[in-house]
């Protein structure tokens, strides 16, 4: 952080300050009850399947942003330039802000962590901010701690002066306060653009429902899926699997993934041609395989290759928590030691013959085994 | 000299050297060779019939080293316009293998027809800023573009600027000394 803070920060630092004590031991009761709450309320509110990729990037109590070109309306301010000297002209990561005047700040928080009235949006996250008929691309840079609504909206963007300048927003000594339209750009760069990127799409979100608030659940669990502790698996007695709570996101997110589909029936080609993204009426053992990658974040909405195809995912051998064993003919992988596959080769007491979790090991004579970068 | 407790110790280890380079007099019982499985019993075992090897892919052209092979797919993945984008895609995919060809074949045929894209005049320009081997990988390439999307037809990408981007790239030695792309995975 730099040493001179911006305004938000420094003025409310003293606000804090001031009143810290008063509310000390009243906010230490009411977090001791929000907590004892949802703990109690958590198995409900987790114990619903659903696509997982809200659930990582989710806005606890905040806006909530739309898939690319989605205005909303919020509260913003302005802060810094001459008329604000107490905001300095450093912003938090330690950037000089009037070298960098498409600049705003996130509201909410003391920190960047804990700075989340927009979700808590990663560090230079490029925002379209539209007053009236002007509109720029601003970049993340710095944070603040907000405030109450502004014309009867959540208080969530700060403007550093020179963006809000360059909106047509009347300079006002820092003081301007006002409506605007947020919404996140396009996508850019060659592999989001041709649907190739491994990383999430936000276009692809589903912002979490007030009955099913991933704040609740267990800080980046994905939505739906039980936890059991340590680092395997565990199949249930309905079929479904339980994710390790000491693995990656990524591989419980794939475990949720494969959750939404245990049970379909085998049809040879089944769910190719359909966008990963979707639930197909039943599939055949690459796409089922390919529904959990895509799940994990680790293959595109579009991809469908058949099996021989997986025969080149990823990098060769063993993974620690994600093993593929592919040939021309069959796909099969182990999801932090539970095996999804199409079929009950394991022999008698295998469990279901549909796709699904499996509680034996199979034989990887033949096939080659991959992984995924970094699992 | 040799006392009989060393001549027994001397014994012993030359019939364990014996047994462990094996064939030395002593001969295994004749095994009748196994037939493998024929398809049908192997498709009874997996519920999925087998299909043959698909044929060696042919590549159009390669590279000396892998680094140049990195670099030149990665520069002609980034930088086209919507006009071009389908046909680079097919050009690249003929010039590399496995999994890059895959997709990239399958980046051709859904921009051949992009609405979006056309609609918008969508082009995308950059440069290779870093492409480095992965520790502990042989074959395989971090790649670190930074890259600029502009639209002739839409004011979306207004104001936007250049942005990295990160691929792990995978290469295989075609012929010796000759090596392409066979794995391509945007990271973001």
């Amino acid at each position: 952080m730099g040493d001179r803070p911006s305004r938000s920060r420094r003025s409310s630092a003293l606000l804090v300050a001031g009143v810290w004590g008063a509310i000390a031991a009243a906010g230490f009761g009411a977090a001791l009850l929000a907590l004892l709450i949802s703990v109690a309320t958590q198995g409900d509110e987790c114990g619903s399947s659903g696509p997982s990729r809200a659930s990582a990037l989710g806005s606890p109590g905040g806006v909530e942003l739309g898939p690319p070109g989605t205005a909303q309306l919020v509260g913003a301010t302005e802060y810094g330039g001459p008329g604000d000297p107490s905001s300095g002209t450093i912003g938090a990561a330690g950037v000089n802000l009037l070298a960098h005047p498409d600049s705003y700040a996130e509201l909410g928080g003391y920190t960047f962590q804990s700075a989340t009235a927009m979700g808590g949006l990663p560090y230079m996250t490029p925002l379209r901010v539209t007053w009236g008929a002007r509109s720029a691309i601003g970049y993340k840079r710095d944070f603040g701690s907000g405030g109450g609504p502004v014309d009867g909206l959540p208080r969530a963007i700060d403007l550093w002066w020179q963006f809000a300048d360059a909106l047509g927003i009347p300079y006002e000594d820092g003081s301007w306060s006002g409506p605007v339209r947020i919404s996140r750009p396009p996508l850019t760069g060659s592999a989001n653009l041709l649907g190739q990127s491994a990383a999430p799409d936000p276009a692809l979100l589903t912002p979490p429902t007030g009955s099913q608030d991933p704040a609740s659940c267990e800080p980046g669990a994905p939505t739906g899926v039980p936890l059991t502790a340590g680092q395997r698996a565990r199949l249930l007695p309905d079929g479904l699997a339980a994710a390790p709570s000491d693995a990656p996101l990524a591989v419980r997110e794939m475990i949720a993934a494969g959750d939404q589909i245990v049970g379909k029936p085998y049809l040879y080609g089944g769910g190719h041609g359909l966008p990963l993204s979707e639930i197909a009426p039943a599939y055949d053992c690459s796409s089922g395989v390919e529904h959990l990658l895509y799940g994990g974040g680790l293959l595109a909405a579009n991809f469908g290759a058949a099996s021989g195809t997986l025969e080149s995912f990823g990098k060769p051998g063993a993974g620690r928590w994600v093993t593929l064993y592919a040939n021309p003919d069959h796909v099969f992988m182990y999801v932090a030691g539970l095996r999804w596959d199409t079929h009950d080769a394991a022999g008698p007491g295998d469990g279901s013959s549909g796709i699904g979790w499996h509680p034996l090991i199979r034989s990887a004579a033949g096939f080659v085994a991959r992984h995924p970068v970094g699992l | 000299m040799i006392t009989p407790r060393l001549g027994m110790t001397i014994s012993v280890l030359a019939l364990a050297a014996c047994g462990l380079s094996a064939g030395c007099g002593v001969t295994a019982a004749p095994r009748t060779p196994r037939p493998p499985p024929s398809r049908v019993e192997r498709a009874q075992v997996t519920h999925e019939y087998p299909s043959p090897s698909p044929p060696r892919q042919a590549v159009a052209g390669a590279w000396r080293s892998p680094i140049t092979a990195v670099e030149a797919f990665a520069n002609d993945y980034i930088n086209w316009t919507f006009r071009s984008v389908s046909a680079d895609m097919r050009e690249l995919a003929a010039r590399s293998i496995g999994q890059a060809r895959a997709a990239t074949q399958l980046a051709a045929a859904q921009t051949a027809n992009d609405y979006e894209l056309q609609r918008g005049g969508i082009a995308n320009t950059g440069t290779v800023e870093v492409d480095a081997p992965l520790s502990a990988s042989v074959d395989e390439y971090v790649v670190v573009t930074r890259e600029l999307t502009t639209a002739s037809a839409t004011t979306a990408y207004q104001g936007l600027q250049p942005a990295w981007h990160v691929a792990i790239a995978t290469v295989t030695q075609v012929s010796r000394g000759w090596w392409v792309v066979s794995g391509w995975q945007p990271q973001s």
